[in-house]
């Protein structure tokens, strides 16, 4: 368990109201803040014995090429040259990386062939960082050149085939229908037909991927510090690599991470080849640290990257009858694991609205470029934007307001818990109510004399070529992912017929607690953190839980060796699983105590025997223990009662309304947080520079377990929706190069793109959960982008420009306005 | 490209360099492409300096030389000598929390916290020029660093907070405290 103290400095509730007062619900103080902001913070990068040594990677130059020849002697012969290894090397004494797709073969160093510029081929180690890198540039590597295949829709048709030996360039596609989809398009009114396109986006943490890892020749096993997440789910990424079983790879994540975002689940590569290497050099610890160049080239770290044809069929009074979605995603050289991100979007398939026939057709394409990981909102993002463009499209065609043909066809409250054609279901909530407050907070405050949207600056702005513009958006963030669920999709279609809901096997959360000798309380968690104050939320949890104050609480984590297979942190489970998990855990360890005390001290039946305020009273005799008193009981027990592990099942598990899901290949994702949004934009129609004046969310996570927190991960995640929208991209050249490989090029909003934030909250629990949270770390990333570009819609209604590609940046916006002008004198 | 010259072992130069790092009088020969970020952290122990880019637009490396902000992965340590240098573990004094570190605290002003001790000196910096900075001049003060994780508003609360607990109790005798205007950089443009 990796050392991970709450610090005393910080007020965690001593000055709090302690008896009889809820710590869950108050925006309690972090107590993660204290070590960050004195630097005293260990992330991995800090981590590294003197003996040390570190790995550089010769990346390849090309996008696609065979290696004729690759010659390392010159970087063997410089004196401080530790070891130089191969994809030959690897290839002879481990095994090739976990792949998201059968058939494929990954190398942690490419073997015979590049597939994407910036691809591994040699590894080289010294025992300085600077020396390593010098190495790099002593490695001759010789290739000969092949056709790159880089355009995504091109690559379906193309001769070159990225992995000849799986002999096509979409190893995965499938449509899906739900509901009579024909009848809907062939009875409705009208169907138009449009495209869009959702840029190559991802994360990008500020800090990088690292790795310290240490061979021990005398137990043959590994023990590897690193930043990877899902550290208990993704650690066969790594000891399937090595070729080991997964008890002789322990995988440690520190305390802090710098960020993550769902990409950390990525860096198998980086721990692997580390990992060999301190096995090929008898112990001595190697140490990674990914330059931001490399992460943002070669890194394994892009996300995706679509695009849509959609379809919708609606009446003239704007309702809608049927969606129809066919996506292409530039998976680039490898199927990873989020194979996934495909078909998370059938979660939320009708966004808000009420739609009962619904097709989903995607096809997964391989390219030369950087493979994809996750990204906070796993494919979701993107579907919305699709979604929500094709009815601002459908409102302007039938020359409605877009509000009113979303007011038409949002679910309605008495429909709740809603189940949507792919089987999911909405917990709960009511969107018009969201829409119409929105719409009302924007009204009384902007639409007046001096507001953003007065009619008068709104007209002046306009004179100037100006254009402001709001749309109001409601939005789903499906929450609580299954693990489950990744099997199920692997599965073949024969076998899945034949699947039972006595075959779903959903991970629990698993979560211990101690009492330690002074009565303090240990608490250990099975998933790693990346920033979002686990440690906080597990002191309030337990601290109401077991009615002692939060700074008695200290919380630790569980290695990959220790944890049984967890899921982690993604699609915002923790606040769900972790208030799951820790009630349990705390309900278990009061009636040990109870037990305890009535056995060991007592001497009476546990019934006589009640739990308050952070010890046991004797019903009867008053006699009261402390937790230290107990835990000093419990010390000499074989069967402790003062230790508990508690394992929370996953919420969908106990909703046989979700067994049709769980038995078929649909994602399951019981929690639906929402938003409603309404950004204001100004448009300037010279430049095409896209302003977000100040952006207005209302947002409903169900039970709010700590408010700062939850208004923390919301900023966060729009600041990212306003980066997607506007400025960040992977760019790639026609040749397969990529663009964007620095911070000057992968534009990441600053104090001066992002906005002011009026935030409100409603809080809608979930029935599903125990304590009504539905979680809330992917929401503004998820409704952000299209919240956008529907605003940059209503600002630019009068040139029939719609935000059709993300990000819209200046030239995009300047193009569709140029466009517009030359049809308009056509 | 003598392949002679190879084996043997390449003389790397090294130059010494003398500062003072938070307080601290430091001396030592490095070789001079060594990257300030790299020497406070690997040589001084000054782990708070985190490195995000190393090409001078994220910010997390942010340190006070003399006074002003400056991206410590952009300069060489042979840069500094003679300098005065404060990291973010030069503002805490006995475990207590500057105002400007309590003020992110209380704003939740930091997530993940990769970028908090580049903030944190850039606000120092901002603060020590313009004790009362209004929204705009905030904005354009930290500008020069990213932040993923809050988005910014909290910590512009935070500046915000730092700047009126700053006046309610100035003149504090810290380390790494209210820059005299004699020390120069940073005082006056």
């Amino acid at each position: 368990m990796s050392g991970a103290g709450t610090t005393p400095d910080v007020a965690t509730g001593e000055e709090a109201e302690a008896d009889g007062e809820s710590f869950v619900g108050t925006g309690m103080e972090r107590v993660e803040d204290h070590r960050i902001l004195t630097g005293e913070a260990e992330f991995v990068h800090d981590l590294g014995p003197a003996d040390a040594v570190h790995m550089a990677l010769v990346r390849s130059v090309h996008p696609h090429a065979r290696i004729v020849d690759v010659d390392v002697s010159r970087a063997e012969d410089h004196p401080e040259c530790e070891l130089v290894l191969t994809g030959e090397d690897v290839q002879a004494d481990y095994q090739p990386m976990p792949c998201g797709l059968p058939g494929f073969e990954e190398w942690s160093l490419a073997v015979d062939k590049v597939r994407y510029a910036g691809e591994p081929v040699v590894a080289v180690f010294a025992t300085d960082r600077y020396v390593a890198e010098d190495l790099v540039d002593r490695v001759h590597v010789e290739y000969e050149q092949l056709d790159p295949v880089v355009d995504a829709l091109e690559a379906r048709e193309d001769e070159t085939i990225v992995h000849e030996d799986v002999g096509t360039n979409v190893p995965d596609e499938e449509t899906l229908e739900f509901g009579a989809v024909d009848d809907a398009f062939a009875d409705a009114d009208n169907v138009i037909e449009r495209e869009y396109s959702w840029g190559r986006i991802s994360g990008v943490p500020l800090e990088t991927a690292g790795v310290l890892a240490r061979y021990d020749t005398d137990t043959d096993a590994f023990d590897i510090d690193c930043n990877i997440q899902l550290h208990t789910l993704v650690d066969d990424t790594v000891y399937e690599t090595l070729g080991y079983p997964p008890e002789k790879v322990n995988l440690e994540v520190p305390a802090d991470v710098g960020g993550s975002f769902g990409t950390k689940i990525a860096i198998h590569r980086y721990c692997a080849l580390a990992s060999m290497a301190s096995q090929q050099l008898d112990g001595t610890p190697v140490k990674f640290v990914e330059d931001r160049v490399e992460n943002l080239q070669g890194g394994d770290m892009h996300s995706s990257d679509r695009e849509y044809r959609v379809r919708l069929a609606y009446d003239d009074d704007g309702t809608i009858r049927g969606l129809d979605t066919w996506f292409v995603d530039d998976f680039g050289a490898f199927p990873r694991y989020p194979v996934n991100q495909a078909l998370k979007p059938l979660s939320v398939v009708t966004n808000a609205y009420d739609i009962e026939a619904v097709r989903y057709d995607y096809e997964l394409v391989m390219t030369n470029k950087t493979s994809q990981t996750a990204y906070r909102g796993f494919g979701v993002p993107a579907h919305i934007h699709a979604v929500e463009m094709v009815v601002d499209e459908a409102a302007a065609d039938l020359g409605l307001d877009r509000e009113d043909v979303r007011r038409v066809n949002l679910i309605q409250p008495d429909q709740m818990p809603y189940r949507l054609p792919t089987h999911n279901i909405y917990d709960s909530g009511d969107y018009p109510a969201a829409l119409d407050r929105i719409e009302e907070i924007v009204d009384e405050r902007e639409r007046r004399e001096g507001g953003l949207l007065d009619p008068a600056v709104v007209e002046k702005r306009r004179e100037a070529g100006k254009y402001r513009g709001v749309s109001h958006t409601v939005h789903i963030e499906p929450g609580v992912s299954g693990s489950d669920w990744t099997d199920r999709q692997r599965t073949d279609d024969e076998t899945l017929a034949a699947r039972t809901r006595e075959d779903v096997a959903e991970l629990p959360e698993h979560f211990r607690i101690a009492l330690a000798d002074d009565g303090t309380v240990e608490a250990s968690i099975a998933t790693d953190t990346s920033g979002q104050g686990h440690q906080t939320l597990v002191s309030q949890l337990l601290a109401d839980g077991l009615e002692v104050l939060p700074s008695d609480v200290e919380v630790g984590y569980l290695d990959s060796v220790e944890a049984p297979t967890e899921y982690g942190t993604a699609a915002s489970r923790m606040a769900v699983m972790l208030s799951g998990a820790t009630a349990g855990a705390a309900e278990t360890l009061r009636e040990n105590c109870r037990r305890l005390a009535a056995e060991a001290a007592f001497d009476c039946d546990a019934g006589a025997v009640t739990y308050r305020d952070g010890g046991v009273e004797h019903a009867e005799t008053g006699d009261r223990l402390e937790l230290a008193e107990l835990a000093a009981l419990d010390a000499d027990r074989t069967d402790s009662l003062t230790r508990v592990s508690y394992d929370y099942d996953h919420p969908a598990t106990q909703v046989p309304d979700f067994d049709e899901a769980l038995t078929s290949k649909y994602p399951v994702y019981p929690t639906a947080a929402f938003a409603a949004n309404a950004p204001i934009v100004e448009v300037d129609t010279r430049t095409g520079e896209v302003e977000i004046l100040k952006f207005y969310t209302l947002r409903d996570c169900g039970t709010m377990l700590n408010p700062t927190i939850v208004e923390g991960q919301a900023h966060g995640g729009l600041a990212q929706g306003i980066g997607a929208a506007l400025m960040e991209e992977f760019q790639y050249d026609e040749e397969g190069q990529p663009q964007a490989i620095t911070m000057f090029d992968y534009l990441l909003p600053s104090t001066k793109n992002v906005p002011e934030i009026e935030m409100e909250h409603t809080e809608t629990p979930s029935p599903f959960t125990e304590t009504g949270a539905k979680g809330t770390g992917e929401g503004g990333m998820i409704d952000g982008p299209a919240a956008i570009a529907s605003s940059i819609n209503a600002a630019l209604e009068e040139f029939d420009v719609v935000a059709d590609q993300i990000p819209m940046t200046p030239h995009r916006v300047r193009s569709r306005l140029r466009d517009a002008e030359r049809e308009r004198e056509d | 490209m003598s392949s002679e010259s190879d084996s043997q072992s390449p003389a790397r130069p090294t130059e010494a360099v003398s500062l003072s790092v938070n307080g601290e009088e430091r001396s030592a020969t490095v070789e001079p492409r060594l990257k300030l970020s790299d020497f406070l952290r690997e040589e001084c122990g000054q782990r708070g300096v985190r490195v995000g880019c190393e090409h001078g637009v994220c910010g997390a490396c942010t340190v006070l030389v003399d006074g002003e902000a400056v991206k410590s992965c952009l300069r060489y340590a042979v840069q500094v000598d003679g300098c005065d240098v404060t990291t973010v573990e030069g503002l805490t004094e006995e475990g207590d929390l500057h105002p400007i570190q309590e003020a992110f605290h209380q704003e939740h002003a930091l997530q993940c916290g990769f970028c908090t001790s580049g903030f944190v000196l850039a606000t120092k910096e901002l603060l020590d020029r313009e004790p009362d900075p209004d929204r705009e001049t905030i904005e354009k003060g930290l500008a020069d660093n990213i932040c993923r994780c809050t988005g910014y508003q909290n910590i512009y609360d935070a500046v915000d907070r730092a700047a009126a607990d700053l006046a309610d109790a100035p003149n504090e005798d810290r380390p790494g405290g209210a820059t005299d205007p004699g020390a120069g950089g940073g005082g006056d443009n």
